[in-house]
């Protein structure tokens, strides 16, 4: 395992300061913003949000360790919908720590420059997934330090959208495993975030739709080794993602 | 083992997970594995997997990220096998 201090360069770690600083700064202004649009303007509804908060706030304080958060993936909001329905507006604010880094695909959310000054403030590191591999591992060693540090990280179990709109456990992002397995005592919070009105991917839930959120914590572990162990971390997390959405659909057959 | 050798098994290994079997067919050392041979990009990590079955040898994440081209590949495996 490699010490904090050897992932990334100074000028890397003091570039990452400034943007975690200024964020904070500024997220009086953009956390309250973003959850304003979602809960008024788009009428998205998080259920039992209160429940569900509580609980979260709960995990994080009995966890000592770093944790990261990994979700399942249908729409290009899910981010900001995973941080609102567990922080809430004003908590997030003044927890900055638990407002998670994302990572959104750079062809997506990072293509101009008045959105790469959008995601630069918002706690975002964009990727190309698919792109050259030292560039997305430069991304993840940025990952792993801020988890060495306290903070947390979002990463979506599949990488991009779920194609079937379904959890698939067979074409799971190999990075998530490679950051759980690379930090010390390293959790994986699952979060299971589904509208009622989704039924596949898709660029934005619909408007006014209602979110059932689930949330899971745990430690994977394994005896593999190198990239096995890594593979292992992530189909496990998979895995546990996809039980959740079975209780999902369970739950969803049982009122219908 | 010689680096023709350990090409021709790279080029077999890839085989099963490239998209474009006609860029396969005329594959270098130089050819790129995710933008000329298609293959899919998470799928790369079985590939490499693979290659440590084929040639007995561990591969760390941070090995595997110089993984680009054929020739990245062959390189890897002839200093791992030394």
């Amino acid at each position: 395992m490699t010490a904090p201090s050897e992932l990334l360069s100074r000028r890397e770690r003091v570039m990452l300061f400034l943007q975690r600083e200024v964020s904070r700064f500024t997220s009086f202004f953009w956390i309250p913003a973003t959850t304003f649009t979602m809960r008024y303007l788009l009428g998205y509804r998080i259920q039992n949000a209160t429940r569900l908060r509580r609980r979260f706030r709960e995990m994080v304080r009995e966890s000592d360790g770093p944790v990261l958060i990994c979700a399942n993936h249908l729409t290009m909001v899910d981010s900001a919908l995973v941080a609102w329905a567990l922080g809430g507006t004003w908590w997030s604010v003044f927890n900055y720590r638990w407002v998670p880094w994302n990572l959104p695909e750079t062809r997506n959310f990072a293509s101009g420059r008045i959105s790469q000054l959008a995601i630069w403030l918002t706690k975002c590191m964009p990727i190309s997934r698919g792109g050259r591999r030292e560039d997305v591992s430069k991304v993840l060693r940025h990952v792993q330090h801020l988890l060495t540090r306290g903070d947390t990280a979002l990463i979506f179990a599949e990488g991009g959208r779920s194609r079937t709109g379904r959890v698939q456990v067979d074409t799971v992002a190999h990075g998530m495993g490679r950051i759980a397995s690379s930090v010390a005592g390293c959790r994986a919070l699952c979060v299971y975030l589904r509208g009622d009105r989704q039924r596949t991917w898709s660029a934005l839930p619909v408007i006014g739709d209602s979110f059932y959120v689930d949330i899971d914590m745990f430690q994977p572990t394994s005896e593999q080794k190198g990239m096995r162990r890594s593979r292992d971390y992530a189909r496990q997390i998979a895995g546990r993602l996809a039980r959740m959405e079975e209780k999902y659909f369970a739950r969803r057959q049982r009122r219908s | 083992m010689t680096r023709e050798e350990i090409f021709t098994k790279v080029v077999e290994i890839v085989r099963p997970f490239a998209k474009d079997k006609d860029a396969l067919a005329e594959a270098k050392l130089e050819t790129n594995i995710l933008d000329d041979l298609k293959v899919n990009s998470a799928r790369l990590v079985d590939v490499i997997l693979e290659f440590e079955d084929e040639f007995d040898i561990e591969v760390e994440d941070e090995d595997a990220d110089s993984v680009n081209t054929i020739g990245d590949a062959v390189d890897l495996i002839a200093a791992k096998v030394g």
